[in-house]
């Protein structure tokens, strides 16, 4: 098996950008941890999830879609290298599995491949959770993966795409540390995780009334911050800005929690009370995409409760709900 | 990719976030996860502030107007117009014939730099801006009872308090992220007062919601204080240590009972009685106030109750308590602090006091200082309309939309001999103007804000600005040269900053090394001063808190017949003020989309008005066409309406009567009539 220590970190993915165009943790002045290129701040690995989600990297808050001019239609480009994304922990590469089906079903969305088509990704785990947490193993859904073992980073390739690139770095004994840390690992239950599952089958067995939904909404301020922060919610909206011959499209994320989400041209909304939208929000993860996908598309990564102002996260709405529908 | 960390644009919480970019575009925003005041979190505003930056209708170049129209100009023919027309204006009436009405949304540099091009270039005390729209009664009434005209606490006060009094303030839709935290604090037990008849987010949270008339506060207040003294419940230890004047305050309001305040609040006396023993119980109470208190004919007297009622129940000086007003706009503080105002210097030193003066004439190496106090905003708008003034320049406002009674702001604009606009769109005031000048918006240039608990945080450059736009600081020195004025040069605005430092006592401490990563907060007198998270401890900024008597004053329309409905006016949550950014940016725009009134079902079933048909609404002033919203949000006989949509301008209704102390229109009361539109 590979490895790097942690020196070796900055200087093997700076060697990638020759070939790459790379992303990875990066400390930021105040302290904030962003997907950053090599050399923009220091590497940072350690930590858990990342605070913004790390599929934005493929569709980003606001992108190109055409310019429209007299002399015809301009699409942006792809990039120029492909993209080498780091920092996916496990749970953020199940939300990538998820939204590469989603965009890749019925409608190819072109403009969501083209930064994705052909880009690497790298997966982290072990003991490089806060204050030194473990994060579970991915074993796949990436094209290699960084164990942290507490001492180095075992890299652990899982596609030929990422045994090629990993194929230069040093060789270290099978000495069964993987093995134990996946073992470790496993033993570790997630009470987040849990509660997700019991209010999917709580919500699925239309055991929560909608006044529930009513008193979550009055909480909500419709920051919308849950959904842009969400891996996993892919919804954008479109805009066209006029310049003197030609105009510009691009879009943006979108936000179930707005009213103009889903409002028609009439003014009527069928989701026009904030605890509808509430309830939108939480059913779609936990009821509406099992239908759909056959699982549920909160994948806990927990990010909604982190950035919410107002303390109704999808963890925190869940628990709620279980306490008071769980024993009914 | 790039990530900028800098100040959210909009309003006074002033949270923090790293825009993002990507070869010279923002493509994003995500939040700062350290700061601590949005803690990783931002509102709907927030989360959007980059959509508007690169759209297409930014200015790029400066316009000069000929024959009747603005056409394309250069940097120098357009600067050179303004400084030869101002100095004309000048020689030709006098100084005082020229005003400049500074910005809230730009920085303490740009906001202090054209206060000097005000008072050192062209010899006038005529600088204000847009605070003497929404705080000035807070600044008069907090400085003459306290000796500081500032929110006395700071943000994180509601996580550690027993009591929150919100009155005139929808803080979860105008200071979201403070909202937000009075949200939780409710949820773990906080008791919350609501005065305010709009039943807000915040009131559905209430332990007591009280619906009181439009402008009727004073009679609340003072009744609820009337309760507190007579049932023993004031903290006399207190009073008597800390305050000035109680003996003649509590026999001004000894007849205020309840039963005599209920008629004019429209509430049941027990809700006031019910108040007043809340409120004195609690150990520690914060009183939370906005535009409901401030933009009133009786502005200051409102503001003064506030303070008395702080007072009278020990709530100031402590952790968890205080008289907090929350600033509107994202560096209004800070316009306030940087003499953008008529009377004072940076730092909230008098004009007319000659060794103040003297101080600044020897920094700035000028020869003389004005010493009388210039016009407030809104009075050089009647002087301007009556032919007294001749020539305006304003940075970064937009009086047609923001004024009240829209025709008298037009009348006044059209009536001077020179307009100036320096903005980044093209506003409806600009296209008025004789010279248009482009600016940069906060995410092209550098500099500081100042969020409503004074707290100085670093605004920086995430991208360059479009065309030939320049930074409003940039701008203000480059008109100073070519007004003649050869001691207005910078490397760069931390060096602004530090002039500043070296003439205002509170802003003595700043500079750019010290404010990363979490700003200071002022007083911060010398370099080892480490700020001051909350003011009048042990002893008020004026010695001792004094305590105003105060008589009551009813708004100065009420309805009558032929206007039968209180029209109260404010903002949505989605949109910023005049709608100059956020109207350019998608997804705020399409969230709301049009002008609208929240009426009441009672008085909608009355007038035959359904859910979203076009109504007229009309004052003595003017008449615009709007959606009627039909809603338990307000009570019978009120409208509300936002004033940021120029087809339908709330402001084309309001009453442009002014507190008499502060200047303030009565932005919250007037009356008009409702119908349903042909």
């Amino acid at each position: 098996m590979k490895y790097l220590s942690n020196e070796q970190i900055p200087d093997f993915f700076s060697s990638l950008q020759a070939t790459h165009e790379v992303r990875l943790p990066i400390m930021l002045p105040d302290g904030t941890r962003c997907l950053g290129h090599p050399g923009d701040g220091t590497v940072a690995l350690f930590g858990g999830a990342l605070p913004a989600k790390p599929t934005a990297a493929f569709f980003p808050h606001e992108g190109p879609v055409f310019v429209a001019a007299s002399e015809g239609f301009t699409e942006p480009s792809a990039p120029e290298k492909p993209l080498l994304v780091v920092g996916f922990t496990s749970r953020d590469l199940a939300c990538l599995r998820f939204i590469d089906r989603f965009f890749a079903e019925g409608w190819r969305d072109d403009i969501y491949f083209r930064n994705r088509q052909g880009a690497l990704v790298v997966g982290v785990s072990g003991y490089c959770g806060p204050g030194g947490a473990s994060l579970a193993l991915a074993d796949g859904d990436c094209d290699f993966e960084l164990v942290w073992d507490r001492t180095r980073w075992l890299v652990v390739s899982h596609t030929g795409a990422g045994s090629a690139i990993v194929e230069g770095l040093a060789e270290t004994v099978s000495d069964g540390t993987l093995e134990r840390l996946r073992k470790e690992m496993a033993v570790y239950e997630d009470e987040n995780e849990k509660a997700i599952r019991r209010a999917s089958e709580l919500i699925r067995a239309d055991r929560v009334p909608d006044t529930f939904w009513s008193e979550i909404g009055d909480r909500c301020i419709a920051c919308t911050g849950c959904n842009l922060a969400c891996p996993t919610c892919t919804c954008f909206g479109v805009q066209d800005w006029r310049y003197a011959g030609r105009v510009k499209r691009s879009r943006m994320w979108d936000s179930c929690q707005l009213d103009g989400f889903m409002r028609e041209a009439s003014g009527h909304n069928p989701l026009g009370t904030e605890g509808l939208r509430t309830r939108r929000r939480i059913h779609h993860k936990l009821a509406a995409d099992p239908d759909r996908w056959g699982e549920i598309s909160c994948f806990v990564c927990g990010r909604c409760d982190a950035v919410c102002p107002t303390g109704i996260g999808i963890f925190a709405v869940a628990r709620e709900l279980i306490e008071r529908f769980g024993n009914i | 990719m790039k990530r900028t960390l800098t100040v959210c644009p909009y309003c006074g919480t002033g949270c923090m976030f790293y825009l993002v970019s990507d070869s010279g575009r923002l493509i994003g925003v995500e939040p700062s996860t350290t700061h601590p005041v949005s803690r990783g979190g931002l509102c709907v505003k927030g989360w959007n502030a980059f959509g508007f930056v690169h759209h297409p209708d930014r200015l790029t170049t400066p316009l000069i107007r000929r024959d009747g129209k603005l056409h394309p100009a250069s940097w120098d023919e357009a600067l050179g117009l303004v400084a030869e027309r101002l100095r004309e204006i000048q020689e030709r009436h006098g100084a005082d014939s020229l005003m400049f009405a500074s910005s809230a949304k730009a920085t303490n540099e740009e906001n202090y730099l054209l206060m000097k091009l005000a008072r050192g270039v062209f010899g006038t005390n005529n600088i204000d801006h847009c605070a003497r729209l929404c705080h000035s009664s807070t600044v008069t009434g907090l400085a003459e009872t306290f000796g500081s005209g500032a929110m006395t606490n700071s943000i994180d006060c509601f996580d550690n308090t027993d009591l929150i009094l919100i009155i005139g303030s929808n803080t979860t839709e105008q200071h979201p992220l403070i909202g937000s935290r009075i949200l939780k604090a409710a949820r773990r037990g906080t008791k919350l007062i609501v005065a305010d008849n709009r039943l807000i987010r915040l009131a559905r949270h209430a332990d007591l919601h009280l619906r009181h008339n439009n402008g009727s506060d004073v009679a609340l207040l003072n009744a609820m204080m009337q309760v507190i003294i007579a049932e023993g419940l004031e903290d006399r230890e207190f009073i008597a240590a800390r305050c000035e004047n109680f003996e003649a305050f509590a026999a001004s309001i000894a007849d205020w009972t309840p039963e005599r305040a209920a008629p004019l609040t429209g509430l049941q006396p027990g809700e006031i009685v019910a108040a007043a023993r809340l409120f004195a119980g609690a150990k520690r109470a914060m009183i939370v106030y906005s535009m409901g208190i401030t933009q009133h004919s009786h502005g200051v007297d409102n503001v003064r109750c506030c303070a008395a009622l702080a007072m009278l129940t020990g709530n100031v000086g402590r952790p968890g308590t205080g008289v907090n007003p929350l600033r509107g706009q994202n560096n209004v503080q800070g316009g306030c602090d940087m003499g953008a105002l008529p009377d004072v210097f940076s730092g909230y030193q008098k004009v007319s006091d000659p060794m103040v003066r003297e101080k600044f004439t020897r920094a700035w190496g000028v020869d003389a200082l004005p010493s009388t106090p210039g016009l407030p905003l809104t009075r050089a708008m009647d002087a301007a309309a009556e032919g007294k003034l001749h020539g305006m320049f304003f940075m970064g406002e937009n009086p047609i939309l923001s004024d009240p009674d829209q025709g008298h702001a037009r009348h006044a604009l059209k009536n001077l001999d020179f307009l100036v606009v320096q903005d980044i769109f093209l506003t409806e005031t600009a296209a008025l103007a004789d010279v248009v000048l482009p600016a940069a918006c906060y995410a092209e240039k550098e500099g500081t804000f100042t969020n409503t608990e004074r707290r100085i945080q670093r605004v920086r450059k995430g991208v360059e600005p479009p065309g030939e736009a320049k930074a409003d600081w940039e701008i203000i020195c480059a008109l100073a040269k070519q007004a003649g004025c050869d001691k207005m040069h910078y490397p760069d605005p931390s060096a602004v900053m530090d002039e500043i430092a070296s003439v205002t006592p509170i802003y003595g401490g700043i500079s750019y090394d010290r404010l990363d990563p979490l700003g200071l907060q002022w007083p911060c007198p010398d370099r080892d001063h480490p700020g001051t998270p909350i003011l009048h401890i042990g002893r008020f900024n004026r010695g001792k808190g004094r305590f105003s008597p105060v008589i009551y004053r009813s708004p100065a329309e009420l309805p009558d017949e032929e206007f039968p409905f209180v029209l109260t006016t404010g903002r949505t949550y989605f949109h910023w003020h005049t709608g100059t950014m956020t109207r350019r940016t998608h997804l705020l725009d399409r969230e709301e989309r049009r002008s609208f009134i929240e009426i009441n079902p009672d008085d909608a079933a009355r007038l035959g008005v359904r859910e979203r048909d076009d109504v007229l609404i009309a004052s003595r002033r003017g008449s615009v066409r709007a959606q009627a919203r039909i809603t338990g949000i307000v009570i019978p006989g009120v409208v509300f309406m936002p004033f940021h949509f120029t087809e339908g301008a709330a402001n084309a209704l309001t009453n442009n009567v002014l507190d008499p102390e502060s200047s303030i229109p009565e932005f919250k009361v007037c009356a008009v009539q409702v119908r349903k539109a042909p």
